[in-house]
């Protein structure tokens, strides 16, 4: 009997034992499949899986042919590994011949790869050193080309390695520098690079890989949490051939005769595209330390400046589109002529009474004549018209920093300014906005906003920045075309005849002396500039030429050559047919 | 009970009888009648459960040396398409720089081209010539022997193409005229208002 209940006993103990077990066994297990599951995955997860981060292409910008301006590349910084830098063997696969090499004889061949100094090289690892014996990560060369990283790859320097970083290049160097802007070392600082960061910058994905207990990544692991979006491609209406040719030209002359600064804009009649935006001094935007300061920005749209005559075409289409004067209307342009107490308005050169055209004030730019024909206009009509042909209002290209420029409106002008603003002075414009008031003009008096950028493609196929702005009627069609009419004259009758013409074309122009307002008045510091559209008889393309503060030629003479040579490149480039048509001769005295 | 009976193989009946009768035995080895005449194991099934698992094993190492062989190659044909890239991004950007308009205009000068400062046409429709023809001067490229003003330190090592043999403008002068890009495009000579211009790009 006793023995049967030990054996019970025994029995009963081994099953609790066995119960225990299996019960301890069973909390652990509900710990860790239920209670701790999410949080334990995750940690082994971490512990695999490096997450990666995927950068997506800066977008391009491209011209209006699809010439690149401003490109996404790869550079490398050459970085090593301080606490690992020692001598080290290298294995000759031809011969099998072992050789060591010692770190003085790698750092000179990298050296003399990318153009530093080995010394400098050696200086910055031990400096590194020298901070923390366990360092593992310096600089050794930053942002090297692709073809010098191959090079130091394939010397085989086992502490040396690289790592790639996303650059820019700017193929065209200054070549539309100032309208594309620049990247500075963490994003984007000037023109349409910043202006339109929206489209051009990519969006950045992630994706995990998972290692094993040795480091190396397993294959198949790679997975793509959210794919990396390329920048979208930026298109612009410029021509980059005539663009070039445009800033060669203004950069040769405006160096001859010693300006501060110029600009030079061609724009398509049609629809107001930018086909050159040129300027000088310029910014290569691959250097761009190698350029001055105040010369980074576009000064087309970010300089305003007082245009003078050149805006006079502007108010004769004005004055023949309100009725108060036609081209053969007879006035007399006096010797001066006297606004507000002491103030008075004279011409470039000295006369009597004129006895002129409408046609005649205009071709010879009397500023007594157009003052006597601006009074004809109420401030109010003043104002409506030269706001109305874009000035004081940025233009639709919306570039950054872009100036309004200055147009005084009836209530602060004074009587001296209202007539003055009417032949370019004692109000600002800037290049863009001249260039648009004249496609008006050229365009049978309807202004097509001015166009710098057609739109941008993005990477999923859409589209977006589209021009927006609505062509707007300024004048009639038959005061545009009366003006047109006259400003051939001047190229044909003036004294600029033989600096304008273009053979076989029918070529209008305007002519600017500008005096600069200085401290204290006017002083004998001119801007130059010539605007003008051919062929006459149905204009395609606009330019407009200015010099600011030029030294030894200080009349419009200075701009009309560059003028001529833009504008027969530009018909050129464009096959645009030479004129059949005989210009109208409009009377100019009477 | 004998020392002979001890060895007498006991039937479960037996058991079952003997179990009121005697308290003691609570477990007792129990030989199945027919087991005892059954088979010893067959050296067959043995053989082919363990040549079925090593060929099991064999199929799983080849599979995995033919797996890891392809990621292998996989590796190497992505560093080969890597370094493809590299190479293709090298050209795209060093062809970009020779395409600049400046770099063209001056090796078009160093060849000794010259441009027309007068422009002019032949209409192909009805022969006519349109605009004011005046021949080219010498010297008369877009640069004029002029320094390009246009900067771009990418072309700083970038050397302008030499001209052929005999070099210069003579030479370019002396070689026969080729059919310009004007008439290269037979589909549209019948336009008449516009003119042919080709397609440069």
């Amino acid at each position: 009997m006793s023995e049967q209940r030990r054996t019970r006993r025994r029995l009963a103990a081994t099953i609790l034992v066995v119960v225990a077990i299996v019960a301890a066994f069973g909390v652990r297990l509900v710990d860790i499949q239920v209670v701790r599951a999410e949080q334990l995955a995750q940690e082994s997860e971490a512990r695999r899986s490096i997450p990666v981060a995927l950068h997506g292409a800066r977008g391009d910008i491209v011209d209006r042919q699809g010439a690149v301006l401003a490109d996404s590349v790869f550079r490398y910084d050459i970085t090593v590994s301080p606490r690992f830098v020692k001598d080290y063997d290298t294995l000759d696969d031809e011969t099998g011949e072992i050789t060591t090499r010692t770190v003085w004889e790698a750092l000179t061949s990298i050296a003399a790869l990318t153009g530093e100094d080995p010394a400098a090289l050696l200086a910055r690892i031990e400096s590194e050193l020298a901070a923390d014996p366990d360092d593992d990560h310096a600089y050794l060369v930053r942002g090297v080309v692709t073809d010098i990283y191959q090079a130091v790859r394939d010397l085989g320097v086992p502490w040396v390695y690289a790592e790639r970083v996303a650059s820019r290049t700017y193929p065209n160097g200054q070549v539309a520098g100032n309208l594309v802007g620049f990247m500075g070392t963490d994003g984007p600082l000037a023109g349409l690079e910043l202006g339109l960061d929206e489209c051009l910058a990519s969006s950045p994905g992630s994706s995990t890989y998972e290692r094993g207990a040795d480091g190396v990544q397993l294959p198949g692991t790679t997975v793509v949490q959210q794919e990396p979006v390329d920048g979208g491609t930026l298109h612009l209406t410029i021509d980059s051939d005539v663009q070039w040719f445009a800033q060669q030209a203004i950069a040769e002359e405006g160096a001859r005769i010693g300006a501060d600064w110029a600009t030079a804009m061609v724009v398509r009649v049609d629809d107001g595209h930018i086909i050159a935006a040129a300027e000088w001094p310029s910014v290569d935007p691959n250097d761009v330390d190698g350029s001055d300061a105040d010369d980074r920005g576009s000064r087309i749209f970010a300089a305003p400046y007082e245009p003078g005559s050149t805006i006079k075409s502007l108010s004769f289409a004005a004055m023949f589109d309100a009725g108060v004067t036609t081209p053969s209307d007879q006035v007399i342009a006096p010797r001066s002529y006297a606004t507000i107490g002491s103030y008075r308005i004279g011409d470039a050169w000295d006369h009597g009474d004129l006895r002129l055209t409408s046609a005649g004030v205009l071709m010879n730019s009397s500023n007594t004549g157009t003052a006597v024909l601006s009074e004809r206009l109420s401030l109010e009509g003043r104002y409506d018209y030269l706001t109305r042909f874009g000035l004081g209002d940025t233009t639709g290209v919306g570039f950054l920093g872009e100036a309004r420029g200055s147009v005084r409106d009836p209530g602060s002008i004074d009587g001296h300014s209202a007539v003055t603003q009417m032949f370019g002075q004692g109000m600002t414009a800037t290049s863009a906005q001249v260039a648009s008031a004249y496609q008006a003009i050229a365009n049978g008096g309807v202004r097509a906003p001015l166009t710098l950028v057609t739109g941008c493609d993005h990477a999923d196929g859409t589209t977006t920045h589209a021009p927006t702005g609505e062509p707007t009627r300024v004048v009639s069609e038959q005061s545009a075309r009366a003006t047109v009419g006259i400003l051939e004259e001047v190229v044909t009758e003036g004294w600029m005849r033989s600096l304008l013409e273009i053979p076989g074309y029918r070529v209008a122009a305007k002519t600017g002396t500008a005096e600069v307002a200085e401290a204290g008045g006017y002083g004998d510091e001119r801007i130059v500039s010539v605007a003008g559209m051919a062929p006459a008889d149905d204009p395609q393309f606009v330019v407009v030429v200015t010099y600011v503060r030029p030294d030894t030629m200080k009349t419009s003479a200075a701009a009309a050559p560059t003028f001529r040579t833009i504008m027969t490149q530009v018909l050129k480039t464009y096959r645009v047919p030479p004129s059949t048509q005989q210009a109208t001769a409009y009377p100019l005295t009477w | 009970m004998s020392a002979a009976q001890a060895f007498v193989p006991v039937t479960a009946e037996q058991v079952a009888q003997a179990a009121p009768r005697r308290s003691a035995p609570f477990l007792a080895p129990v030989i199945a009648p027919r087991e005892s005449r059954r088979r010893r194991p067959r050296i067959v099934y043995a053989t082919v459960a363990v040549v079925g698992v090593f060929a099991i094993l064999v199929t799983q190492l080849l599979l995995s040396i033919a797996l890891s062989e392809g990621a292998y190659r996989i590796s190497a044909l992505a560093t080969q398409a890597s370094e493809l890239d590299r190479d293709a991004q090298v050209l795209v950007e060093s062809l970009d720089a020779l395409r600049s308009p400046q770099h063209l205009a001056a090796n078009a000068e160093a060849l000794g081209m010259v441009s027309n400062a007068s422009p002019a046409y032949l209409q192909l429709a009805d022969a006519t010539v349109l605009g004011a023809p005046v021949a080219a001067e010498a010297g008369g490229g877009l640069l004029g022997g002029r320094d390009t003003m246009i900067g771009n330190v990418l072309l700083a090592d970038m050397a302008l193409a030499t001209p052929a043999s005999g070099g210069g403008a003579s030479s370019v002068a002396s070689t026969p005229p080729v059919p310009g890009s004007l008439a290269s495009q037979p589909a549209q000579p019948g336009l008449a208002g516009s003119l042919p211009s080709p397609v440069t790009r």
